[in-house]
């Protein structure tokens, strides 16, 4: 026979419970021998679980799946999907000609606004300069920064081989005042990109790489703050993201195109 | 990229693993799992702007959830049931295994085997409110919302799955030597 309070205590464990029985709870576990085993026995699933529970990531090559598939229907049914909701709203009694001149005047200006959106958005705003801002930031998070910590470059290029879609230039400029400190995987673009970190006076630099795709670079940039420089070699792309100052940035950019 | 995609992209396509893993728990079947989760990140975006401050994560593994019972019926009605594919659970941990000794490591990856094992032979409804609240730290109100069921369900599913997992824990460390296999 259980104890009647296991589903609380459970509760508790969970973090489910506000202070107030949280207390009394705490109080029931001290004089139930029962809970107290419990409470040991959640523990330790939720150890085990923790530790050694199969902790899968989606294939690449589902997640290129499903892209494609939300490429597609973000490109063709914007008229579709306009049209059914208009003709709930509209009297069943007007004359079919009128459907003709709405369903043509709705999906008329749809394909008119996704044009829009496809032709002035980039211009306006480049959701790929805002992408790398945002990991670079995240990176400088405590513990964010650095997967694989290695100055050494026979151990940083390796490691991308299992973490990462692409296998950038890898090495150390220590000499040159650009320590590599380590690497990271990072989801840029749609896919795992090798991010190489490197050190420079108090400043981290990450170079940021991932497979080009046939897509255009943008132009050098300056966001919040960080510089961005891009370059392209061979099939990969690369962006090195910084606050330091353009020139120590070029400088790395010169030393890693070499 | 249009606007509604962008949002979509930022507020989704994170939960993109969480909604692969539900769906693994769900059908225990990789191919499958593919489908599905292809099927339901389509259905989200759909009805990407009927979801107003609602939990993003419960939201779209209530999709999941919703298109993996549509796809369960459609092989019923055909007849076709999936044997389960053990050597594809076990390729699962290739990624995210992180090298260590070698010797600690196929301990290791002997208990994770085990224990995939028994998890895979929870019934599913415990097992997926289990694997919700254990990995993929939602709480009860969340779970709740992407399994379909009252939070007092969820509560109970989750202490019979874990006094279950435990025993049959506790079975298998009693049982046969783990290097016969």
């Amino acid at each position: 026979m259980r104890c009647a309070e296991s589903l609380r205590v459970q509760a508790y464990f969970d973090a489910e419970v506000d202070a107030v029985s949280a207390a009394e709870i705490e109080r029931h576990i001290e004089h139930c021998a029962e809970c107290r085993a419990l409470l040991s026995d959640l523990e330790q699933v939720r150890g085990v679980l923790r530790r050694d529970a199969p902790y899968e990531r989606t294939p690449a090559a589902l997640r290129a799946q499903v892209m494609r598939a939300l490429d597609e229907e973000s490109a063709a049914p914007a008229a579709a999907a306009v049209v059914p909701l208009r003709a709930r709203y509209s009297p069943a009694r007007r004359p079919r000609a009128f459907w003709l001149g709405a369903l043509g005047g709705a999906g008329g200006s749809a394909i008119a606004a996704m044009l829009a959106f496809f032709l002035l958005v980039p211009r306006l705003t480049n959701p790929l300069l805002d992408e790398l801002v945002n990991s670079h930031v995240r990176s400088l998070m405590p513990a964010h920064l650095i997967d694989v910590v290695s100055t050494d470059k026979h151990t940083v290029k390796p490691w991308f081989a299992g973490h990462a879609d692409v296998s950038p230039v890898v090495a150390d400029f220590d000499a040159q005042g650009y320590r590599l400190v380590g690497g990271r995987a990072d989801y840029l673009e749609h896919q795992r990109s090798a991010v190489v970190v490197y050190q420079h006076g108090a400043h981290v630099i990450n170079v940021f790489s991932w497979a080009g795709n046939g897509h255009s670079l943008p132009a050098n940039a300056t966001r919040s703050g960080y510089h961005l420089a891009f370059w392209q070699a061979g099939d990969l792309q690369y962006c090195a993201i910084s606050d330091t100052g353009w020139d120590e940035l070029d400088a790395l950019v010169r030393l890693l195109r070499e | 990229m249009d606007e509604k995609r962008a949002r979509f992209e930022a507020a989704v396509l994170p939960h993109l693993d969480a909604a692969y893993r539900f769906a693994r728990w769900l059908s225990y079947a990789p191919c499958d799992a593919d489908d599905v989760v292809q099927e339901a990140m389509l259905r989200a975006f759909r009805g990407f702007d009927a979801l107003r401050g609602s939990d993003v994560k419960a939201w779209l593994l209530a999709i999941v959830r919703n298109c993996h019972l549509t796809a369960a019926k459609q092989q019923q009605r055909r007849g076709f049931v999936p044997l389960p594919e053990e050597n594809d659970v076990q390729d699962g941990h290739a990624m995210s295994a992180t090298t260590a000794d070698p010797e600690d490591e196929s301990i290791r990856r002997d208990e994770q085997r085990t224990l995939d094992r028994l998890i895979a032979g929870l019934p599913e409804e415990h097992r997926t409110v289990l694997m919700l609240r254990e990995i993929e730290e939602m709480d009860y109100r969340q779970i709740a919302q992407a399994t379909n069921v009252p939070i007092g369900t969820v509560m109970s599913r989750l202490a019979r799955s874990r006094a279950a997992l435990k025993a049959r824990w506790l079975q298998e460390a009693a049982g046969a030597p783990r290097a016969v296999r």
